[in-house]
This record gives structure tokens, sequence and C-alpha cells, in this order.
């Protein structure tokens, strides 16, 4: 949708899946997607390296998010809801639709 | 000249920006060097983020920095004479969602600094404890508040637009209190 203006697939994938969901990490952006890790990590951190996003660490897990601090993330947002109601339900729904409720260690399902 | 090693912060970033300039590439000191300088070093920062507002190309600020004997690790420069490091975040130029207006000059006996005004390293450092509930950068901003003459009601319309009114009348009175 973005890709003729962001440069790359990935990069509007790292940047819908973070809008989406709050934050992300690698693994996780790359499994919705279907798409390499290793061309996601790059994206996370030339976004980073830019200041569009942050990260911190959660045990060895590096999460993701939007720079508060970014001068034009208000626009950013915008644009990416736009692109993001472009894409099918089924596409909405697996972004947007995710347990974010704590799961008790050790409970089977 | 003094030699890089007895270079304070800002006469270094004075340095490194003035042989910057006379490549043509023009940068801002930020961040908390900036709060270094502003509180006559109460508050010490190793770290000189010199803004780079008009996105030159990493290669051309690498040949300068190399050219004063700086090398390159990850995202910054070192020097083995020094333990400043110094980074070239992208811009542009902004504090908050507003671009910086006013860059203030301060001259040095090692060049001319190009430095972001007190009131607008006061927003920067804001910005952070707005954000991210830092209490060290509040401590910063305090500090830069209280040694400068800032504008109150500038800050107060700019944390509006953050929408952080009511943060910073939380805030107000440690930032307006006695000068130190």
């Amino acid at each position: 949708m973005l890709e003729p203006l962001l440069g790359s697939t990935n990069a509007e994938r790292v940047l819908v899946f973070i809008l989406a969901r709050n934050e992300g990490y690698v693994r996780e952006i790359a499994r919705v997607f279907g798409g390499d890790p290793d061309s996601i990590q790059k994206q996370l951190a030339k976004f980073e390296s830019g200041g569009v996003l942050v990260s911190r660490t959660a045990g060895r897990t590096r999460l993701y998010s939007f720079n508060p601090r970014y001068p034009f993330l208000k626009e950013l947002r915008s644009l990416l809801e736009k692109a993001l109601s472009f894409y099918s339900k089924e596409e909405r729904e697996e972004l947007v639709m995710s347990r974010r409720r704590p799961r008790r260690r050790g409970k089977p399902l | 000249m003094k030699s890089i090693k007895e270079m304070t912060q800002g006469e270094l970033a004075a340095f490194i920006q003035t042989h910057l300039r006379e490549k043509g590439i023009d940068v801002v000191l930020s961040g908390g060097a900036s709060v270094s300088i502003y509180s006559s070093n109460r508050y010490v920062s190793w770290d000189l983020d010199l803004i780079n507002p008009y996105f030159v190309k990493r290669r051309a600020l690498r040949e300068t920095m190399q050219g004063l004997g700086f090398h390159e690790e990850g995202r910054h420069f070192e020097h083995p004479d020094t333990q400043f490091f110094i980074e070239f975040p992208p811009g542009p130029l902004a504090v908050g969602v507003e671009p910086v207006k006013q860059v203030n000059e301060i001259e040095f006996s090692t060049g001319m600094l190009r430095i972001i005004s007190p009131t607008d390293c006061v927003k920067d450092r804001l910005a952070g404890y707005y954000h991210w509930d830092d209490l060290q950068c509040l401590e910063q901003a305090v500090l830069v508040a209280q040694a400068n003459k800032i504008d109150p009601e500038e800050i107060e319309r700019w944390s509006e637009v953050e929408g952080k009114l009511d943060e910073f009348r939380r805030i107000r009175d440690q930032l307006t209190g006695r000068k130190a």
C-alpha cells in the first residue's frame, strides 16, 4: 500500500504492525507477515536509527514501539491508519486481534 | 589552539562543528551535552549529540571526523585523547512535534558553537520526562531552567501542544523557582 512512499514492503509491515499492536518484536512481526526475520530486523534498526521507533528489552526480547518524540508521529499514524483501512478484513483482524491479557504460567490453554 | 585532550565539552563541540562547517555541513548541539553547558557542568554528559538536520550523508561526516582523528564505533565516533563521544542523530531539529526556531551561537577559543536555546533545552528534557516518565530528564530541565533565562510561557504553550499541560502545571514551580 505505502511501498512507493516507504521504499519497501517490510518498512510498511513494520510500521503497520506497530500501529496495530503498539509494540512488536522481530519474530512476531515476521511470523504475522510470513517475512524474513533478518530483513524485518534491518528495517526495525533503520527506523530506530532514524528516530521513528524506540526499543526496550523485556527478558531477551527487544520490543519496538513508536518514538513519542518523533516530530511527524501524528501524521505518520494518520497515514498508516489510512493504509490499514485498505487491508482486507482478515488481514486487519490478524494484526489487531492478538491476546493481550495475561496468561498464568502452566495453564494448558 | 588547545589539543583535543585539553578541550572541554563545549570547546570540543565547537571545534568539530567548525571543521564540519568548512565542508558545508551544519550540525547543532542538543541533548544531554546542552544540559551540561547550560548548567555549567552540574550535570555531566559524555555524549555529544550533534543533530544533523539536513541529513548529510554518513560518509561525509565520517571523512571529516576521521580527519580530526576520530574513529567510528557503531553509531558514534570516539577519539583516543578524549572521553567524550560524538553522535550525529538525524534531523529534523525538533523539540517534540515542533521545529526548533532559534539556534544560539556561543564563541569558544576552538570555534563557534551552535546550540539549541536554554528554553528549547528545557523543552527537550521535558519531552523525555513527559513521554517516558524519566525523572532524570526533569532534574536536568530544572537545572537548566534555574541557571538560565528561559521563557516559561513558551514552555507552557509548547507543553499544551504536546498534550501535557497538566503535567507542566505540576512542575512549573520547580522550573520557575529561585535562581541558583
